[in-house]
């Protein structure tokens, strides 16, 4: 295992505290605003599910200037008798740390992962800070599965508005899912269960300080649980409603940090997904129930005047990313909404050519991997904006169908991806069979880490 | 008369005996070592195909950049370049040890003057290359930022920040050679002189108030984002 870091404070603390079940780790960075509540559900959840447990809640803070500690520090769980019906055994420690290194929510997730680690954890659950649906009952369901059922990795299942998660929806679900063979439908979604096993496995890593120190860190814990045979499982937490974004945070480095993080994943696990086909989905828990969501506004023109900037612009790096045909049909869409078309459609084979595409060429590495990523930013808010066009007067079930239309896109486009992923000269590979494919077979049950 | 035109006769015949004793000899040698070059050079070359597989060196290639940007075709492997570079030494070398057989005042002058030259021929040209590997890597950069962040001509940006390292390359690499090094110089220095004070003029004159709209139009971006901001990407 990697030696373990810990800055001076949180080692005085975890041998204060030598020892706890389940530790609830929340990043934070400037969200006084939201960090008491979940702080307080974080409270309440384990008194509530987890009386016999012992437990320590640790923030792990990224600089905030504002009150986000304080406000950790200071949340009082009132209300107890309309909450709990016994009395928790252990009371549940709170600590709060400021990170060191690289600044991201994957830093902040490390520091949480070595103290569970010191502390000999059986259960971790990691949540965000901003978020306003938060309820006790989401670490039963995060924590439950890990300590009662054996699972490794609990990830997240919510109902999000349907211009929610535009980057799951349109590359990462479909892409790992296709990759994978498993419809875990949240891979990104910022909530795990996470049992020790699988902590220290992702301790063992030395790729820390890559994208994987900022937002690339959701996805390359699910890919690692996913790609190494852990048992994988869902849990159902109703609606997933969030603070107001930070308004300086870059959709062109979140997106360059999460799909960094997909492919650079894709080579190290070709062996894993060269040989697996089609998906097979995986057990979802809680009850599932219809919620109400905030409306989001969407700026189309916008998204299509960044398309057409793209097209007339970016044309030396598109044309050696994307096989001759895919930048043909762009170039043609290009045209179409530089003509201000109403009814602009990028259809969902087109997008999933582009996709894989730009995975082959960063394999090949036909473009350096930041420009190919940040010049996919275009390409994607066209996709985007194509998707809010043929879904405006659609109703979440029939939306989740479209995602699942282009999911299955993604799966037939497998033997494609496969003959482009080394370039012309290797394209014999496409008919070899792997070294170490943990192929899943259909009747399985879940995947396992043997 | 007829004494005289044979002592021509013999004084030519004596003079192109002398020339063939003295130059025959030395241009079969060259030929002779030219042709051992050329079948060395040719045989190193098939050699190297043949054993060296060079699979590290083609990584870095590519990781690099330098595959693409000597061949755009991306298919510059490790073993081709080490098998050109070993032919090429070896029939210059070749070139070099002909010239060199002739062993007069100036085949001696343009053996030396060559062999003197060659290290900085090798400098001036690893210069040009890093040149044009930067001035691609940091001008698709920029493009890429300018594309991203809404900025007007990104393309022009892009070509002009290339050709303003191009050039620096060019000046740095001429100076190696000590090529025209005082008018490179002086155009180097003249055209970043004139650079900024078309900028500095371009901003201040003009500039000024595009440059306040575009910062206007990008706080107007920002806070309609955060007007919108419960939409997320992830």
């Amino acid at each position: 295992m990697a030696s373990i870091t810990l800055p001076h404070e949180a080692r005085q603390a975890a041998e204060v505290i030598r020892r706890a079940d389940i530790v609830i780790g929340i990043p934070s960075y400037n969200n006084g605003r939201t960090i008491g509540r979940v702080v307080q559900a974080a409270y309440a959840g384990l008194a509530k599910y987890f009386p016999q447990f012992t437990s320590v809640v640790i923030n792990s803070d990224g600089g905030s200037t504002d009150n986000t500690r304080e406000a950790v520090l200071s949340a009082r769980l009132e209300d107890q008798h309309l909450l709990l019906l016994n009395t928790p055994l252990f009371a549940a420690h709170r600590l709060s740390f400021p990170y060191h290194g690289v600044p991201g929510k994957g830093s902040a997730f490390r520091l949480i992962f070595q103290l569970a680690a010191k502390l000999e954890a059986k259960a971790v659950a990691v949540v965000d800070s901003d978020l306003r649906s938060i309820t006790p009952e989401w670490f039963d369901l995060l924590l439950r599965p890990v300590l009662f059922a054996g699972y490794d990795f609990v990830a997240p299942y919510y109902h999000r508005h349907k211009y929610d998660g535009t980057i799951t929806n349109s590359i990462v679900y479909p892409l790992t899912r296709a990759l994978y063979g498993y419809r875990v439908r949240q891979p990104i979604g910022g909530e795990f269960g996470l049992s020790t096993r699988l902590i220290n496995r992702y301790l063992q890593r030395d790729d820390w300080e890559t994208d994987v120190a900022r937002f690339g860190i959701d996805i390359w814990m699910t890919t690692i649980a996913l790609a190494e045979g852990f048992r994988v499982c869902q849990s159902f937490l109703g609606a997933k409603l969030h603070d107001a974004k930070d308004p300086s945070s870059d959709l062109t480095a979140m997106l360059e940090q999460v799909v960094g993080s997909v492919l650079m994943l894709m080579q190290e696990y070709e062996s894993v997904w060269w040989d697996r086909e089609g998906s097979r989905p995986v057990e979802l828990f809680g009850f599932r129930y219809d919620v109400g969501l905030d409306p989001i506004e969407v700026n189309v023109e916008r998204m299509l005047a960044a398309f057409v900037r793209g097209c007339r612009d970016l044309g030396e790096i598109w044309a050696v990313a994307l096989e001759p045909e895919t930048y043909a049909g762009i170039q043609a869409l290009g045209r179409q909404a530089a003509a201000g078309a109403r009814d602009f459609h990028l259809d969902d084979e087109l997008w999933a050519r582009v996709v894989l595409d730009f995975a082959c060429a960063y394999n090949r590495h036909r473009v350096a991997g930041g420009h190919l990523i940040r010049s996919l930013t275009p390409l994607y808010l066209a996709r985007v904006a194509s998707f809010v066009i043929e879904t405006r007067t659609l109703v979440p079930d029939q939306v989740e169908d479209k995602i699942e239309q282009l999911c299955l896109v993604f799966e037939r486009l497998k033997p494609y991806l496969k003959a482009h992923w080394d370039g012309p000269s290797r394209r014999n590979r496409a008919s070899r069979k792997p070294e170490s494919a943990a192929v899943p077979k259909p009747d399985s049950e879940v995947p396992r880490h043997d | 008369m007829i004494n005289t035109l044979r002592e021509i006769l013999e004084a030519a015949v004596d003079r192109l005996h002398h020339q063939v004793t003295t130059y025959l000899p030395s241009t079969l040698a060259a030929i002779i070592l030219l042709l051992v070059a050329y079948v060395l050079a040719a045989a190193a070359r098939w050699l190297i195909y043949r054993v060296f597989k060079g699979m590290t060196i083609d990584r870095f290639l590519r990781q690099s950049g330098v595959a693409f940007l000597l061949d755009r075709s991306g298919r510059l492997r490790a073993t081709r370049l080490v098998a050109e570079t070993a032919y090429w030494a070896i029939l210059i070398g070749g070139l070099l040890i002909a010239v060199s057989a002739f062993d007069t005042q100036l085949t001696n002058q343009m053996v030396e003057g060559f062999v003197l030259l060659l290290p900085k021929l090798v400098v001036a040209g690893l210069i040009l290359l890093a040149g044009a590997w930067l001035s691609q890597y940091l001008g698709r950069s920029l493009l890429v930022w300018a594309v991203n962040e809404n900025l007007p001509s990104p393309r022009r940006l892009a070509a002009a920040l290339r050709i303003i390292i191009m050039f620096v390359a060019v000046v740095v690499a001429a100076d190696q050679l000590s090529f025209a090094r005082n008018v490179f110089l002086a155009a180097f220095i003249i055209l970043v002189g004139g650079a900024v004070l078309a900028v500095s003029l371009a901003v201040g004159i003009a500039g000024s108030q595009g440059l306040r709209r575009l910062i206007e139009e990008k706080k107007e971006q920002r806070d309609s984002e955060g007007e919108r901001s419960l939409w997320t990407h992830l």
